[in-house]
């Protein structure tokens, strides 16, 4: 054989040698980071709500085993003992994850979260109960702001290094030798990464002195602001109540708005809006997904006040109701979702503040660009008034849940507590909200003060001139709702 | 060519050195490789012995060498309260040429990657001993309460000895070559690393279990179940509310697993689990077991075993009038919590939960297990299929368990703080304030142990004080308990006791 031919052999081989390895390192590569695997069922759609995907752990997952590792990791940067229950999210009995967590597995097993991190709350009716889990209702305990903050802390700790977090997983289970390898160079190093970078998205809500969102609150807009769009970072700070999903329908009409300052015209906005903030992707199943949860949510009943009630008084409150507050809270009202001058209802204003058209344009120009057709959102002057389905579990009330319960909501603004403990499920029948005073709310809430920027107890004094005796059967008959 | 030119101008004999030493090293990783990834526990084909001294597979993770488990007694006396692991109150057995095993019960052993482990089984809670009179042999059984082993004392032995400055290589190795009980690898190993692992390891669970000092002492025969799985998982338990520090509870009988299975009782005294196999996995993680190191087969022999294992017999007389008397008494006050005999577990409350407020006795254990803790355990043996953890369950009273072999499983209620049956049946009041724990001689008139004994042939029992936070002896008393009945009924129910 020639020489040239020889070395034309030993090229050839070498070429298929390089294919048969890119072919498989292309495969490996595929199997370990990308490969999908069906989500597991669920028995219901309200497990579904809970547990179920909305597509974002391909973009926003943290991996499985470093995030069951982190609190044991990190006790210290968690509020309390109770590894992820300390942030005051919702976990039920016998569940792998909590609420508001789901984990899919795309290569390697991911967790990242849904609607019901927010939208899941509980009630007790003393303090030796487990708690009642209600979805859709409003998570009154969570404090999503610190659970958020946890994970920056922990990426950009020393602790967060290879050895360590392998010397834990260690403990639980037997990763293989080459995944091993795979975390130790490759998912562990991505991230620490994708934390630093989760840190600079959230400088905003950490500058020095800038009100806290507390449990059971976010700032939407200007998560929306920040996150969804890039607009520069400006000063307004817009603290929210996270609100109750259930019984949409209500809320669909001509005209009709949703979002605490009327921003969003449309439900499957909303819904979408929120699922992208909380990091989905936007492909066809994630339409289909929002399909689905705006049909279940739009049925979903709204709970019973499960407390004894007095009907007779409750019916001496209906006709109270209806001259004073069904215009703009009944269903279908002339005003119900619809926005209400701030000139008038007199609330707080920083929450409204924080929205513009600019915002509005913005946001809906990205959301075009991802290739999804929905209803714009807007810009209005003025707090919606909402149905009040369900409005006992609703508590704290008013945008910024500055007030405690409805009993105070009848009460003029000096009669109204200044300082009080929200995030405690512990239910309070008399005044009809949660325990909000009391070494035990003291020791699980969060310290609301009406009296820090966009925490505000001002305004909705509708009611307030009502007889103590009118203000019974009032409050009684809300319980109904 | 120019390479086949050079290597035949060196001489053969290069090349011979060359391989021999190829081979050479090939044999000694070969080697290597096959001490370093050995994992062989001790057999034991009699079901009773595996369970007294078989491995759960805690050797694998927390084993403790085996000849610095033998050397410790002799270097760090002054942490004992006597002279070996015995004066712990651990139980040595004779074997069959009457000399004295060389581990107590309890204690297993593994060779892991070529050194000899032993740590803690099933048995060192879970095996007690009865003695007749003070010169009696010691009657062992297994499934028993441990009475006499107190296990706070013996972390606090191992914690106490790995503080003190004589823990190092230089002063145990030497010892250990004297002793002859490991081979020079070993003890190079133990050396150049072994040695300082392991104390830096037990600091660490030293720290870690720092909390149990704020608790009344345990004692022998119980331990706090529920703080030290916080303590697992990190948590920071300086931050932990004070309701929650006392977690003392006594150690349980477990015969009979097949039975509450079936009736899905629950289980652990404030019943916050109904699975027999979650329980049992839930427990092994005292013995150092966790989801990577169980051994599963192991595990599941003494599981088995563990179904259908019975107490034995009262061995002592049984006035049967008296009994018979019992009986419908029994039948009226006990059985719908307790069951209808020690064998029968019919009744309609058996296995169910008592809310505290009904039954009154000392809720520290019950605050001690947390909704916290409770959720967080859905996570362990995550990843393990249908092994994850997802029946434990927040109650809010303590679990009517049935009374199979009663007369074993003094003193009573679920901190122990009611030494004999007798006793139970009087109210509180009338109850002793104080008493001693860790005798083990039988009190056939009052139905325990004798616990007015402060101490014997030098060796101190333990004082139990009723009046510390956790130690309260009140509750279950009332009309419904029977601790309003006549002298004379009370008699005639503890007598039909003896028959569980």
């Amino acid at each position: 054989m020639s020489l040239r031919s020889r070395t034309k052999r030993k090229l050839l081989i070498i070429l298929v040698v390089l294919i048969l390895f890119g072919g498989f390192a292309a495969w490996f590569a595929w199997n370990k980071f990308f490969r999908e695997e069906p989500e597991q069922q669920f028995a219901n759609e309200i497990e579904r709500f809970k547990y179920g995907s909305i597509g974002a752990e391909a973009d926003r997952g943290i991996p499985y085993w470093i995030w069951l590792v982190l609190p044991r990791i990190f006790p210290d940067l968690m509020p309390g003992p109770g590894g992820y229950q300390s942030f005051g999210i919702v976990w039920e009995e016998g569940q792998e994850l909590p609420v508001g967590f789901t984990k899919r597995i795309i290569g390697f097993p991911r967790v990242a979260n849904n609607c019901a991190i927010c939208h899941t709350g509980t009630w007790r009716s003393k303090p030796d109960e487990v708690p009642h889990v209600v979805a859709a209702a409003p998570s009154h305990t969570a404090n999503v702001q610190e659970l958020l903050r946890f994970f920056i802390n922990a990426g950009k700790d020393p602790r967060f290094n290879a050895q360590t977090i392998l010397g834990e997983i260690d403990q639980v289970t037997k990763l293989s030798f080459i995944d091993k390898q795979l975390y130790r160079f490759i998912i562990i190093p991505f991230t620490r990464r994708a934390l630093r970078q989760q840190e600079e998205q959230l400088a905003w809500m950490n500058r020095p002195g800038w009100p806290a969102w507390g449990k059971g609150r976010d700032d939407p807009m200007n998560l929306t602001k920040y996150f969804m769009t890039s607009m520069p970072v400006d000063n307004t700070t817009g603290q929210a109540d996270f609100p109750s999903v259930w019984n949409l329908k209500a809320r669909k009409g001509e005209n009709r708005f949703l979002n605490w300052s009327c921003d969003t015209p449309a439900v499957r906005s909303v819904i979408i809006d929120s699922a992208l903030g909380l990091g989905a992707r936007p492909t066809n199943w994630f339409l289909q997904r929002m399909e689905q949860l705006d049909n279940f949510l739009s049925e979903s009943p709204a709970p019973k006040y499960p407390f004894p009630l007095d009907e007779n008084l409750a019916l001496a409150g209906s006709p109270i109701y209806k001259r004073l507050c069904a215009d703009c809270h009944d269903p279908g009202g002339s005003r119900t979702n619809r926005p209400i001058p701030i000139a008038e209802i007199k609330t707080d204003p920083e929450r409204m503040a924080t929205w513009t058209q600019a915002a509005a344009d913005e946001a809906n120009r990205r959301v075009k660009e991802m290739g999804i057709d929905r209803p714009n959102m807007v810009k209005q002057e003025g707090y919606q008034a909402p149905p009040l389905d369900g409005i006992w579990l609703r508590a704290p009330y008013l945008h910024n849940g500055s007030v405690p319960n409805l009993r105070e909501l009848l009460e003029p603004e000096e009669s109204r507590t200044k300082v009080f403990y929200r995030g405690y499920d512990v239910y309070d029948p008399i005044n009809v909200g949660f325990m909000t005073s009391g070494p035990d709310a003291e020791h699980s809430g969060w310290k609301h003060d009406v009296s820090e920027r966009g925490n505000g107890n001002r305004g909705h004094l509708y009611g307030t001139a009502l007889s103590a005796e009118e203000k019974r059967a009032l409050l009684e008959y809300l319980k109904k709702l | 060519m120019l390479l086949k030119a050079s290597y035949d101008t060196k001489p053969r004999f290069w090349r011979r050195v060359f391989s021999v030493v190829i081979l050479a090293t090939l044999v000694i990783a070969v080697w290597l490789g096959v001490r370093l990834s050995r994992d062989r526990a001790v057999t034991y084909d009699r079901i009773e012995d595996h369970f007294k001294y078989g491995s759960t597979g805690g050797e694998r993770g927390s084993g403790i060498p085996y000849s610095v488990w033998k050397l410790l007694p002799q270097v760090f006396p002054q942490y004992l309260p006597g002279r070996d692991y015995a004066a712990l109150g651990l139980i040595y057995e004779k074997d069959q040429n009457g000399n004295l095993k060389d581990l107590p019960i309890g204690v297993s052993k593994r060779n892991v990657m070529g050194i000899d482990r032993v740590f803690v089984n099933c048995a060192i809670c879970h095996v007690g001993s009865v003695r007749d009179t003070p010169e009696s042999a010691p009657r062992i059984i297994v499934g028993m309460p441990s009475n006499t082993v107190d296990l706070q004392g013996f972390s606090r032995f191992l914690i106490a000895s790995a503080r003190d400055e004589q823990f190092t290589a230089q002063r145990l190795v030497p010892e250990i070559a004297r002793a002859g009980t490991d081979d020079w690898i070993n003890r190079l190993g133990l050396s150049l690393f072994g040695i300082s692992l392991m104390r830096e390891r037990l600091l660490m669970l030293g720290n870690r279990f720092k909390f149990l000092d704020r608790e009344p002492d345990c004692g022998p025969g119980r331990f706090d179940t529920f703080n030290p799985p916080k303590a697992l998982f990190n948590f920071p338990m300086d931050k932990l509310p004070p309701e929650e520090w006392i977690g003392l509870c006594d150690f349980p009988s477990i015969w009979n697993q097949g039975q509450r299975e079936e009736r899905k009782m629950r289980l652990h005294w404030d019943g916050n689990n109904d699975s027999v196999r979650e329980r049992n996995r839930s427990a092994a993680f005292g013995t150092g077991a966790t989801p990577p190191t169980l051994d599963r087969e192991n595990i599941k022999r003494i599981e088995d075993w563990l179904l259908t294992a019975k107490p034995p017999p009262y061995p002592y007389p049984i006035n049967e009038a008296l009994a018979a008397r019992g009986a419908p008494l029994y039948a009226q006050y006990c059985a719908s919590c307790h069951g209808k005999s020690g064998s029968d577990f019919s009744g309609k409350d058996v296995g169910s939960v008592t809310p505290i407020d009904q039954i009154k006795t000392d809720r520290a254990r019950l605050d001690s297990y947390t909704l916290e803790l409770c959720v967080n355990q859905n996570l362990l043996y995550a990843g393990y299929g249908n092994e994850r953890f997802s029946h434990f369950r927040k109650t809010f009273g303590y679990a009517n368990a049935p009374l199979d072999g009663v007369w074993l499983r003094a003193p009573y209620l679920h901190n122990g703080s009611v030494p004999t049956l007798r006793d139970l049946l009087e109210p509180a009041e009338n109850r002793p304030q104080e008493f001693y724990r860790g005798y083990d001689v039988y009190d056939p008139k009052r139905v325990g142990f004798l616990s007015d004994v402060a101490s014997e042939k030098g060796r101190k029992f333990f004082r139990y004080e009723t009046k510390l936070k956790g130690n309260g002896n009140y509750g279950h008393e009332g009309p419904a308990y029977g601790t309003q009945l006549s002298p004379d009924q009370k008699d005639a129910i503890v007598e039909y006791l003896k028959k569980f």
